[in-house]
């Protein structure tokens, strides 16, 4: 479809004016994290631009040595956030999974693991069940063929923590209502951490949100996209413009709350998701407009008061899809702080966990390298727990991290008065122990 | 030289290994692009050593082979030939991959001890880690520029330690005829060194200074001063309304700085200049044979921005926001005295992204903010034109209105910064131009001699200089000048294998 021979393609004039908007300066490369793990050209962002430019000049089917650079992008965008330019990385990088996705026939193990992925965790029910189901084969990992592997060292070792059911409806704000909100649960973390979308609804009623959990939500379209299925991924953005049409049918929406930072990403793309359409252009676009990630709607709506006895030590972990896409970096911090929390940055925060959607199922080497090399940094502070907003960096750090990593606003539930998080139970949080002094400035500094 | 480099890479990999050679075409193609007119070099091989012995063995070899080297150190050098040799076929020895070490972090003296390939950002991140306490001195370029790199082609910042070449401090370097020396008080035939990284005036001469801009050794360690950051970091910024106040500003800078009362240097940035990291020229509906935009489009832009023809930016150091209020009120004073139209404060600066750089620039927090600068027009070309001027109102404004002038006469935006010190501001004229227009590269080359032509028959030069202009600028030195670079090239690499042409030597 996206040949050169089959003639004028607008997907292809858009690649190749992103890829010609690229001065070569080599800005991105340094912040690249497979090119910090391999420093070879083709494994950073200049190297693959130069790779999708000539796939696409070319058309057909792509070689495999390409489809491989491609694939070991984790869609950070870190490059992004250096570019002189900038260059429209995102959109070039997502156009060009799509063409792969199109154009060239995987080996079958690849093609079972990624129809396996793209089948199993955007339908909640059907991963519970898979994961339950998986969970005892965990013991037989060596066995399994070493692409199925990954996908079973992911699986949880443990049921996560009992939590409230989140059923669909509409949660009432406490005190003074400010704001009515329309929760996005997300798909993966329905399953994997139930707890978090409990601890958003508990702290958003808490700070005078009515929210509304929406009916038979799958998901937002993220995962596919990132696997080179923009059709599924058009279909899940289709379902949530329909979605909010109909919640908005029964009162006013002043924002839509998401709490998985990946999904935050997508949806406030989807003008561009849906663009094409004109149909679907002017939904797309007011899902687009309302999305928020839950740390903006909260400064912007004020967080409840902080009660005492809270006094941890946090290390707050920038998720790729917050930091460089949304550009969310204050708020989560801002937060934290305000309800009592002291807040330590962690070393290469521009550097991706490993995580990256689907990235630790479909190239678990470079994740478990960057999963070993996030940990390490974080091994380096003096935190009781890592904070994140983001469904996926939980699980990934889960696994190399020597302590708790929780959702940004588990903690700020908890500070508000919410139920203590299961996963810190046994952490000393009285402020009366005092663990750790700020240095009060030397007596020999001249300031 | 084929022959030569390709025997000289075998006894490389014989020596050193293989993953001390980058093999990959399109890697090494890389290192051979330029943002100059004059288009892309080509590279023969890159090598990448990872210690000083490696840099002792390469050079060596170099020698018995006959090949030249061409070492670069981290950064990307945008604007002045980024990671390229000055000619086709050198090999370059890339210092910045594998010697990016901090070797030694000082916090009671305040200094760091750094290979070629640390970092300002990684120098930066390590000061955090380390609780904050210490601050580099950042440029605006781009953060992963080499902090060692960035000194010995005499760049500069913006803080107190803004002289860059001038906060290092003993050099551990490897001279082109294969020996190692040390500088400064390294100098000692001792293995206990403590003051190596702390006193540059021990016994004898001060050799220091041959290894900045030349080619005659590669600098491989050398330790840079590092000041304690500050507790208040306040900027001011007075923002000028016409051209030609260029002069009062200058001669307004002037008594602050002589008296040391603002620490800080001060960036005097033109409308584009400021602007030109959040505008693109293209999106301004111009005609696309438009060459350099009109004096109504400038003012279009300053409003959007509320800014001015010149903004000068610069910064207190407090212990405390009462120390501070007297020197901010004292300095709104004198340039509302001396013609400015407001003074923007560190608070409102917050909130007008063009003045956020400066911001950083002054807090020793390096950024990527002032990189988009390099695309207000398309296609990548970008030449820096680096001459000065003392700090003399009148003669500062006669050279605005020459240099203005020639970008015009050239169809090029002007686009100026001055570093304005006590007695001297280095003036940083951007020429920005399509790389893939032949037109436009011919006029950017020429606007860049002519500038050269015109500002050497005034008796000034510049600080540093683009690639493609090394000869150049060497061939007006004077002779003897001239002669006596030459006969320290042949004392100290003899056969000529370290960069030869860099810097016009050689």
């Amino acid at each position: 479809m996206t040949s050169a021979e089959n003639g004028p393609s607008p997907v292809r004039d858009q690649v190749l004016a992103i890829a010609a908007s690229c001065n070569r300066f080599g800005l991105c490369i340094s912040t690249c994290p497979t090119y910090v793990l391999t420093q070879q050209e083709n494994e950073s962002p200049r190297g693959r631009i130069e790779l999708v430019r000539r796939m696409f000049e070319k058309g057909g089917r792509p070689d495999a040595a390409t489809v491989a650079h491609i694939d070991s992008c984790l869609s950070c965008l870190a490059c992004t956030t250096t570019c002189g330019v900038p260059v429209d990385y995102m959109h070039l990088i997502d156009r060009a999974r799509a063409h792969v996705e199109a154009n060239y026939r995987r080996p079958i193990g690849e093609r079972v693991v990624r129809a396996l992925v793209a089948a199993l965790i955007p339908r909640p029910r059907l991963f519970g069940f898979t994961l339950r189901t998986a969970r005892p084969l965990k013991q037989f990992a060596r066995w399994m063929p070493s692409r199925l592997k990954p996908l079973l060292d992911l699986v949880p070792a443990q049921h996560p923590p009992p939590s409230e059911p989140l059923t669909p409806g509409t949660y009432a704000a406490q005190g003074t209502r400010k704001a009515r909100v329309m929760l996005l649960p997300g798909c993966a973390q329905q399953v994997l951490a139930p707890s978090i979308n409990a601890a958003t609804v508990r702290l958003l009623r808490r700070a005078g949100c009515e929210v509304v959990v929406p009916k038979r939500f799958r998901c937002c379209g993220a995962l596919t996209l990132h696997m080179g299925r923009d059709r599924q991924a058009q279909q899940n953005a289709r379902a949530l413009v329909a979605t909010l049409r109909a919640t908005e049918a029964t009162g006013a929406i002043d924002a839509i709350a998401i709490n998985a930072s990946g999904c935050g990403s997508t949806v406030k793309d989807y003008g561009h998701l849906l663009g094409n359409s004109p149909a679907d252009a002017v939904g797309a676009r007011r899902v687009a407009q309302l999305a928020l990630d839950v740390t903006e709607l909260l400064v912007r709506i004020g967080l409840p008061a902080a009660v005492s006895n809270r006094a941890l030590s946090v290390a707050y972990h920038d998720a790729c899809s917050l930091r460089n896409r949304q550009r969310v970096t204050a708020q989560p911090r801002a937060l934290l702080a305000a309800a009592g929390f002291a807040v330590h940055n962690i070393a290469e925060t521009h550097l991706c966990c490993g995580s990256a959607g689907t990235y630790n199922m479909l190239q678990p080497a470079a994740a478990r390298l960057l999963g070993e090399r996030k940990a390490a940094h974080i091994a380096l502070t003096d935190a009781d727990v890592v904070a994140v907003g983001n469904i996926g960096c939980i699980t990934q750090l889960g696994r190399y991290c020597d302590r708790p990593v929780l959702h940004t606003v588990e903690l700020l539930d908890w500070a508000t008065g919410g139920p203590r998080p299961a996963c810190i139970a046994h952490i000393d949080s009285s402020p009366l122990i005092v663990r750790r002094i700020e240095q009060p400035p030397s007596q020999e500094a001249i300031w | 030289m084929v022959v030569a480099a390709d025997a000289y890479l075998t006894a490389i990999e014989r020596e050193l290994g293989a993953e001390a050679i980058e093999l990959s075409a399109e890697a090494v193609a890389r290192y051979g692009d330029t943002t100059m007119p004059s288009g892309v070099r080509r590279v023969r091989a890159v090598v990448l050593p990872r210690s000083p012995a490696e840099v002792v063995a390469m050079v060596r070899l170099a020698n018995e082979h006959h090949v030249s080297l061409y070492p670069v150190s981290a950064g990307h050098n945008l604007g002045l030939g980024t990671r390229s040799p000055v000619r086709d076929d050198q090999i370059v020895v890339d210092l910045g991959r594998r010697m990016n070490r901090i070797l030694e972090l000082n916090e009671e003296l305040g200094y760091a001890v750094v290979e070629p390939g640390v970092t300002f950002q990684a120098l930066h991140d390590e000061l955090v880690r380390r609780g904050d306490k210490l601050m580099i001195s950042a440029t605006s370029g781009p953060p992963l520029g080499s902090v060692l790199g960035n000194a010995l082609d005499k760049g500069a910042g913006y803080s107190s330690y803004f002289d860059h070449f001038g906060t290092l401090c003993g050099f551990e370097v490897v001279l082109g005829n294969g020996s190692t020396i040390r500088t400064g008080d390294g100098s000692l035939h001792n293995d206990q060194l403590p003051n190596w990284p702390v006193s540059k005036y021990t016994f004898g001469p001060i050799l220091d200074g041959l290894f900045a801009q030349s080619n005659f050794g590669i600098v491989v360690r050398a330790a840079i001063w590092l000041m304690p950051r500050p507790p208040v970091i306040r900027t001011f910024h007075a923002i000028f309304e016409r051209d030609t106040d260029i002069g009062s500003i200058i001669d307004a800078i002037r008594p602050l700085k002589l008296t040391n009362f603002v620490p800080t240097l001060f960036r005097v940035t033109n409308d584009l200049y400021a602007v030109g990291p959040e505008e693109r020229a293209e999106n301004l509906g111009r005609r696309s044979d438009a060459r350099d935009i009109s004096a109504e489009e400038r003012r279009t832009l300053r409003e959007k921005h509320g800014l001015g023809a010149w903004q000068a930016s610069a910064a207190f150091y407090a212990g405390s926001e009462a120390d501070m209020a007297p020197m901010l009120a004292r300095v709104n004073s004198h340039f509302r005295s001396k013609g400015a139209l407001r003074i923007i404060d560190h608070a409102q600066a917050q909130l007008i992204h063009p003045l956020l750089i400066a911001s950083d620039a002054f807090s020793g927090r390096p950024s990527t903010a002032e990189l988009p600068l390099l695309s207000w027009r398309p296609g990548g070309g970008a030449i820096w034109f680096l001459p000065g001027t003392p700090m003399s109102g009148r003669t500062a404004a006669e050279l605005d209105v020459l240099a203005r002038d020639l970008f015009a006469q050239h169809g090029f935006d002007y686009i100026i910064m001055h570093v304005a010190g006590a007695r001297f501001a280095r003036s940083l004229y951007l020429i920005l131009f399509d790389r893939r227009s032949t037109d436009e590269c011919r006029r950017a080359d020429a606007c860049y001699r002519a500038l050269t032509s015109a500002y050497a028959i005034r008796g000034i030069g510049v600080g540093r200089a683009a690639i493609d202009y090394h000869g150049l600028h060497m061939d007006l030195q004077m002779p003897a000048f001239q002669q006596t670079v030459l006969a320290i090239k042949s004392a100290l690499d003899p056969n000529g294998v370290i960069a030869p042409g860099k810097y016009g030597i050689g």
